[in-house]
C-alpha cells in the first residue's frame, strides 16, 4: 500500500472506513490518523500520519507467535486465525508499530444495551481473548475490490496493488516520488510505504 | 415498504444526511440489519467516497437511546435539568392534542406559530411557501444563529447565489478565510477534498488566514493567523496593493463586466440618464456621459469629470481613493498580520491571477483567472460580516477571478439546459434566478411594517434572520408585533446548543405556552418541550431531491443531479418523518386540500401529474408524480430507487456562466443607499431608532465588539472552528464519532497558545474555566503552538447536557455558552450573531 502524505488532508475517512468495514470495539480502529504539531507559532503546522499495520517483509509478530496463528500468506498479507491464537499476547510487545489489538472480552457502543444488530451482524469477526488486526481487507481483495480505506478516501491518498510488479502503480509512484517505509532501521520491511507531503 | 427477507444481501442507492453536502451512498443490507454504508460512485457529489461522519451514520440508526413512541410532559416545571416526567402516549392522542393546539392559534392568530428546523427537504421542498402558508404562519425558518447570514445574502448581490465556491480544476493560488472548503468543509465536501488534493499536487499554493491553525492550515503552503474579527481589513489592504501600488486589475472584467466604471454623483449614487433612465459611463471617444450599454463607445474605467454640470468620478475611482486607507502599514497592527506579508500575499494574488490571459476548455476561450478569495463562516462571524464578504468580492472581482476557470464562482447562476438564467435589473446588475425567490433580490424595497417574527423588511439585504427569532421571543415589546407565539414547532434542530447561549434560550423557550419537537432523541430541546414525537433518521426516510440544485450543488460536481433518499430499514418503534405527520395535520385541520394545491406550484407539476385538492396520496405517490412530472413517464419513483441517482453533464456555460451572460457583477453597492432608506423609513414607522450605518456602497473594515473589548481580564478572543468529522451539535451523540474525537488531540479541548498558558501558569491537560460576561465553561485546556497568542480555541458543538443523549453528555465544552445575544452584538445588515467575544481563562483547580 501506498499513503500519499501530499493529498491526505487529516479528514479520518480512512479511520472511519475501517471501523466501520470491521466493525472493530469501541476504541479499537485498525486504521488510524496520527497527529503531530511540527514547529513554533507562528511557523507551525500539524503533521497528519495515516497508520495501520504495515504487513511487513519479516513480521516481527509472527516470529514470536508461539501456536502459528499469525502467519505470512503468500500474497504477503499477516493475519491472524483467531481460532489458533491463545491470547498470549506476545506479538503485541514484538510489533514495533503497535499495529495489534487484544480483545478482552466483548465490547459495545452503547454501554448496558448490548450489542446493536449491526454489532451482532459483525461479532463473529470478533472473538474474545485474542489479538486483532488490519487484514488489508482480505474479504474485500478476494472479490476484487479494494481495502475499505483505500476505496473510501475522499481525497484519494491511498493506492493498493502489487509491489512484486515493477509497473504496478503502487511500485511506480515509489520510484518517481520517493516513497519511503517508517523506522526502515528495524528492519521488518514495512510493505506500506508514503509518499512525501 | 421495506421487506427484509432471509438470506438477502442487498446494496441501496440513498443519500446522506449527516450534513448538508447529501452525498450519495450505498447502504448494504444483509438480512435486514444494515452493515455497511459506502459512497455511491454513481453520485456526483461522492463519486464512491464518504467523510467519517457518512460512515458512520450507521451505528447512530441503531442507537438504543432514540425515541420510540411519542411523549407527553407531565410535570409542568420547565427548565435546564428539569425531568419532564414523560409519559408515552400513541400517536392518536399526541396528534389530537397537537392538533388542538394548532386550531386554536389559528383561530387566534395564525402568525402564532413558529416553526424551526434545519430539515433541508422540509425547508425547501414543503413548508416555507407551501405547508406554512396553507397554515397562515409566516414563522417558519428559525435555524442556527451562525447559518450563513451574511455569507448568502452577500453571494446573491454579487454572484447572484447562495454559495462561495471556487474552481479547483483551474485555480492556482487560493486563499481560505476563515474557511476549509476542500479539507471536508463546506460545499460538496468530497468532491472539493478530491479536487484540493489534486490541485495541490499540480502545485496550487494555499494560503489560510485563520486565527485557529485547523486541518486546512495544516496542509497550507502558508497559514497566516490573524486576530478574529479583522479579516475585513486584510481583504482591502490587500485590494489597495493591487490597485494603488501594483497597478494590477483586470481593467476589461471591471469595465465591462462590473459596474466599476458606472459614473457617481457625491453622494454616491449613479449618474443616470433622466428621472429613472439607465447609469452612465464616461465615454472617452464623445467625452461625454452616455448610458452604460450604449453601442460603439470606449468606456472610462477611472477619472473624475462634470456631466450635465455635475461633477462626478467613476465607481472603481472612489473604490481606488478608498482603500487608501488600507496600506499595509496601517493594517498590519490591526490584524497582527506583517506589512511585509501583506504586500507579498497581494504581489502573488496578482500575478498568478494572469490577467489578460485566456484558456481554451471545450473549444471555447474562456478568460483564464486561476485565484480565489474564499470566504466562509470563520471570517464572516462577526459585526459587520457582511463588509467583510462584500470586501472579498470585491477582490475576486479586482483580477476578473468571477465565474471564469480558476476563479471564484457561485453555485446555480445558469440551470441545467439554461432552464433558469440571472435576471437583471434596470442598472444592467446581476441578480439571483427567478427560482431562488424575491426574497434574495437586492434592489427593491417594500417599505412596510414586518409582520414575521423575522423582521424582514428591517434587513432588506439578509437570506435569514434567525437571530431575530430568539430576540423577538425573548422581549415580545422588543419591536411590538401585534401577536405572540403560542406554539413552536421544532424539528431535526437543536435549539438549546445551536443558539446562542442556553441558559437565556431555555428562559425564552419557557415562554412558548406549547412546545412540540420531533426529535430522534431526548435532546435539549426535548427538555423543555411539552410534546415529544419520534423522529425517523434519515436512514428510514424517503425523500426526494436532498441535493438542492439551486443552492448546494457545486460546478465542482460536473453535473446537475436529482437523488433520491429511500428508506434502508423501517423506521423504529412508532418514529414517523415528520414531513408525513405534516400531511397528517394538514388534513385533520381541513388545510390538505390547499396545501396540495401550493405544492403544485412550488413543485411545478404539470399535468397529467398534478396533485388533485379533493384526493389522497401518499408520499410515494405524490413524489411518483412529481418526477414524471419533471422527468418524463419513465423517471418514476421506481427507476429512482432502482438508479439511485439522474445526473445531467454541465455544459461549459454551466460551469463557467460568467462569460456567456449579459448582466453584470456589482463591485459597487449603490442599492445600500436605497435599502438604507428603506430600512430607516420602515424603522421610523415602527417607532425606534435605529442604525443604518452600515448600508454602504463601499465596504469598510470596522471593528467588531470584541475588537475594543480587551479590557483586564478579559483579554484573549475565543472563536470556534471545525474539525472535518462533526457537523452541528446532532453528529455528537454518534459514538463511532465520539470514538474518533477521543482520538483527536484538539475536538473536545480547550486550545490555548502554549506561551500564552505557560504565562498563565496553565498546564496542558489540566482542566481550565473560560469565561466571557455572558457565560463560562469548564474543560481540559491543550497547549498548542496551533493558534494565536490572543485566542482561545473551541472546536464543533460540543458539551451536550441532556440525560436522553448518553454518548455525547458531558463530552467537550460547549462554544454558544459564551455568547451573549442583543441588538448591539449582530451584524446590522445580515443579523449574523458575533461569534467571537473576549474571556478570561483560568485554572480550575
Amino acid at each position: 500500500m501506498v499513503i500519499d502524505l501530499k493529498r491526505c488532508i487529516g479528514c479520518y475517512g480512512c479511520q472511519l472506513s475501517c471501523k466501520a468495514e470491521h466493525g472493530t470495539p469501541p476504541g479499537v480502529f485498525f486504521a488510524r490518523l496520527l497527529k503531530q504539531e511540527e514547529g513554533h507559532y507562528p511557523t507551525v503546522r500539524q503533521l497528519f500520519l495515516p497508520v495501520l499495520c504495515f504487513h511487513c517483509d519479516e513480521p516481527a509478530c509472527v516470529e514470536v507467535c508461539p501456536t502459528g496463528a499469525s502467519s505470512k500468506a503468500p500474497d504477503g498479507i499477516v493475519d491472524i486465525d483467531p481460532d489458533e491464537c491463545v491470547g498470549c499476547r506476545a506479538c503485541m510487545m514484538a510489533c514495533p508499530y503497535s499495529q495489534r489489538y487484544f480483545l478482552d472480552e466483548q465490547r459495545h457502543y452503547f454501554p448496558g444495551n448490548g450489542a446493536t444488530p449491526y454489532e451482532q451482524a459483525r461479532s463473529e469477526r470478533h472473538p474474545s481473548g485474542v489479538v486483532m488486526k488490519c487484514n488489508f481487507c482480505r474479504h474485500r481483495i478476494s472479490v476484487g475490490k479494494e481495502p475499505a480505506c483505500v476505496a473510501n478516501c475522499p481525497a484519494v491518498a491511498r493506492h493498493f496493488g502489487d509491489l512484486d510488479d515493477p509497473t504496478s502503480t503502487v511500485s511506480r509512484l515509489i520510484k518517481e516520488r520517493g516513497g519511503y517505509t517508517l523506522h526502515p532501521e528495524l528492519g521488518t520491511g514495512p510493505a506500506v510505504y508514503y509518499l512525501p507531503a | 415498504m421495506i421487506a427484509p427477507r432471509e438470506n438477502e444481501d442487498v446494496w441501496i442507492h440513498s443519500v446522506c444526511d449527516m450534513c448538508f453536502a447529501a452525498c450519495g451512498i450505498l447502504a448494504h443490507r444483509k438480512d435486514g440489519v444494515l452493515v455497511k454504508i459506502e459512497g455511491d460512485p454513481n453520485c456526483p457529489a461522492s463519486e464512491g467516497h464518504l467523510c467519517a461522519k457518512g460512515q458512520a451514520a450507521l451505528i447512530g440508526l441503531y442507537d438504543p437511546s432514540r425515541v420510540k413512541a411519542p411523549l407527553r410532559r407531565t410535570n409542568p416545571q420547565k427548565g435546564i435539568g428539569v425531568d419532564p416526567k414523560w409519559e408515552e402516549i400513541s400517536w392518536e392522542t399526541a396528534l389530537d392534542i397537537l392538533t388542538d393546539k394548532l386550531a386554536k392559534v389559528r383561530d387566534k392568530d395564525q402568525r402564532g406559530l413558529l416553526i424551526s428546523n434545519f430539515d433541508h427537504i422540509a425547508a425547501t421542498y414543503f413548508i416555507g411557501g407551501a405547508w406554512a402558508v396553507a397554515f397562515g404562519t409566516p414563522n417558519h425558518h428559525w435555524t442556527g444563529y451562525y447559518c450563513g447570514n451574511y455569507l448568502h445574502s452577500s453571494m446573491y448581490l454579487t454572484n447572484g447565489s447562495f454559495h462561495s465556491d471556487f474552481d479547483l480544476d483551474y485555480c492556482n493560488y487560493a486563499i481560505l478565510l476563515g474557511n476549509q472548503q476542500g479539507f471536508m468543509g463546506g460545499l460538496n465536501a468530497n468532491v472539493a477534498a478530491r479536487k484540493m488534493a489534486e490541485a495541490r499536487k499540480r502545485g496550487m499554493r494555499v494560503v489560510v488566514v485563520d486565527p485557529v491553525g485547523t486541518n486546512a492550515a495544516a496542509k497550507a503552503d502558508e497559514w497566516v493567523p490573524i486576530r478574529p474579527g479583522t479579516d475585513g481589513a486584510f481583504i482591502l489592504s490587500l485590494i489597495h496593493v493591487l490597485v494603488n501600488e501594483l497597478e494590477c486589475y483586470d481593467r476589461e472584467f471591471l469595465t465591462h463586466r462590473t459596474n466599476a466604471a458606472y459614473l457617481v454623483r457625491e453622494d454616491g449614487s449613479y449618474l443616470k440618464e433622466g428621472r429613472d433612465g439607465k447609469p452612465l459611463v464616461w465615454d472617452l471617444k464623445s467625452q461625454g456621459a452616455v448610458p452604460f450599454d450604449q453601442a460603439d463607445i470606449e468606456t472610462a474605467l477611472e477619472g473624475s469629470f462634470v456631466a450635465g454640470g455635475e461633477k462626478c468620478q467613476t465607481a472603481f475611482q472612489v473604490i481606488k481613493e478608498q482603500v487608501k486607507r488600507y496600506t499595509p502599514e496601517q493594517v498590519a497592527p490591526i490584524t497582527t498580520i506583517p506589512a511585509d506579508a501583506i504586500r507579498r500575499i497581494a504581489k502573488e494574488f496578482g500575478a498568478a491571477a494572469r490577467i489578460g490571459s485566456t484558456i481554451m476548455i471545450d473549444g471555447k476561450p474562456l478568460p483564464y483567472r486561476p485565484v480565489a478569495v474564499n470566504i466562509y463562516r470563520g471570517a464572516g462571524a462577526h459585526k459587520h460580516g457582511t463588509h467583510t464578504a462584500l470586501a472579498v468580492q470585491m477582490l475576486n472581482m479586482v483580477v476578473g477571478a468571477f465565474y471564469v476557470p480558476g476563479g471564484h464562482r457561485g453555485v446555480n447562476l445558469v440551470g441545467p439546459s439554461r432552464s433558469w438564467m440571472p435576471g437583471e435589473t434596470v442598472e444592467g446588475l446581476v441578480t439571483p434566478p427567478a427560482t431562488i425567490g424575491r426574497a434574495a433580490r437586492y434592489y427593491d424595497f417594500e417599505d412596510k411594517r414586518p409582520e414575521g417574527m423575522e423582521l424582514h423588511e428591517l434587513f432588506p439585504i439578509s437570506t435569514n434572520r434567525s437571530p431575530m427569532n430568539q430576540l423577538n421571543l425573548q422581549d415580545p415589546k422588543m419591536f411590538g408585533l401585534p401577536y405572540t407565539i403560542d406554539v413552536l414547532m421544532v424539528c431535526r434542530r437543536n435549539l438549546m446548543m445551536n443558539n446562542v447561549n442556553p441558559a437565556i434560550m431555555a428562559e425564552t423557550i419557557k415562554k412558548v405556552p406549547f412546545v412540540v419537537t420531533f426529535s430522534t432523541h431526548l435532546d435539549e430541546v426535548a427538555e423543555l418541550a411539552d410534546l415529544v414525537l419520534p423522529e425517523a433518521h434519515f436512514l428510514e426516510r424517503l425523500d426526494f431531491m436532498p441535493n438542492t440544485l439551486t443552492h448546494t450543488m457545486s460546478p465542482a460536481t460536473g453535473h446537475f443531479y436529482w437523488g433520491l433518499r429511500q428508506p434502508i430499514v423501517e423506521p423504529r418503534g412508532q418514529a414517523r418523518r415528520w414531513i408525513d405527520v405534516l400531511f397528517e395535520i394538514a388534513e385533520r385541520m381541513g388545510f390538505l386540500g390547499e396545501f396540495y394545491g401550493l405544492l403544485n406550484v412550488k413543485w411545478g407539476m404539470k399535468e397529467p401529474y398534478k396533485l388533485d385538492p379533493a384526493k389522497r396520496y401518499t408520499m410515494e405517490e405524490m413524489y411518483d408524480r412529481w418526477m414524471k412530472s419533471l422527468f418524463g413517464p419513465e423517471r418514476g419513483l421506481d427507476w429512482f430507487k432502482e438508479n439511485g441517482y439522474h445526473k445531467v453533464a454541465r455544459a461549459i456555460e454551466e460551469k463557467y456562466p460568467g462569460p456567456f451572460i449579459k448582466p453584470r457583477f456589482p463591485i459597487y453597492f449603490e442599492n445600500m443607499l436605497r435599502a438604507k432608506k428603506s430600512v430607516a423609513k420602515v424603522a421610523s414607522e415602527m417607532g425606534r431608532e435605529w442604525d443604518t450605518e452600515d448600508y454602504q456602497v463601499f465596504p469598510e473594515w470596522k471593528p467588531c465588539p470584541a475588537y475594543k473589548d480587551g479590557t483586564p481580564p478579559y483579554d484573549l478572543y475565543v472563536v470556534n472552528f471545525k474539525i472535518p468529522f462533526h457537523a452541528l451539535s446532532v453528529t455528537t451523540q454518534n459514538p463511532w464519532l465520539d470514538d474518533l474525537a477521543e482520538h483527536n488531540p484538539y475536538a473536545y479541548k480547550i486550545l490555548i497558545n502554549t506561551e500564552t498558558g505557560g504565562r498563565k501558569g496553565i498546564k496542558d491537560g489540566e482542566e481550565i474555566w473560560v469565561e466571557s460576561v455572558a457565560g463560562k465553561v469548564k474543560g481540559e485546556a491543550k497547549l498548542t503552538e496551533c493558534i494565536h497568542p490572543e485566542v482561545v480555541g473551541i472546536a464543533g458543538v460540543f458539551g451536550s447536557w441532556a440525560k436522553g443523549k448518553p454518548v455525547a453528555k458531558g463530552k467537550g465544552v460547549h462554544f454558544n455558552t459564551l455568547l451573549p445575544i442583543s441588538l448591539e452584538r449582530i451584524d446590522p445588515v445580515s443579523t449574523g450573531v458575533d461569534s467571537c467575544i473576549r474571556v478570561k481563562v483560568s485554572r480550575a483547580a
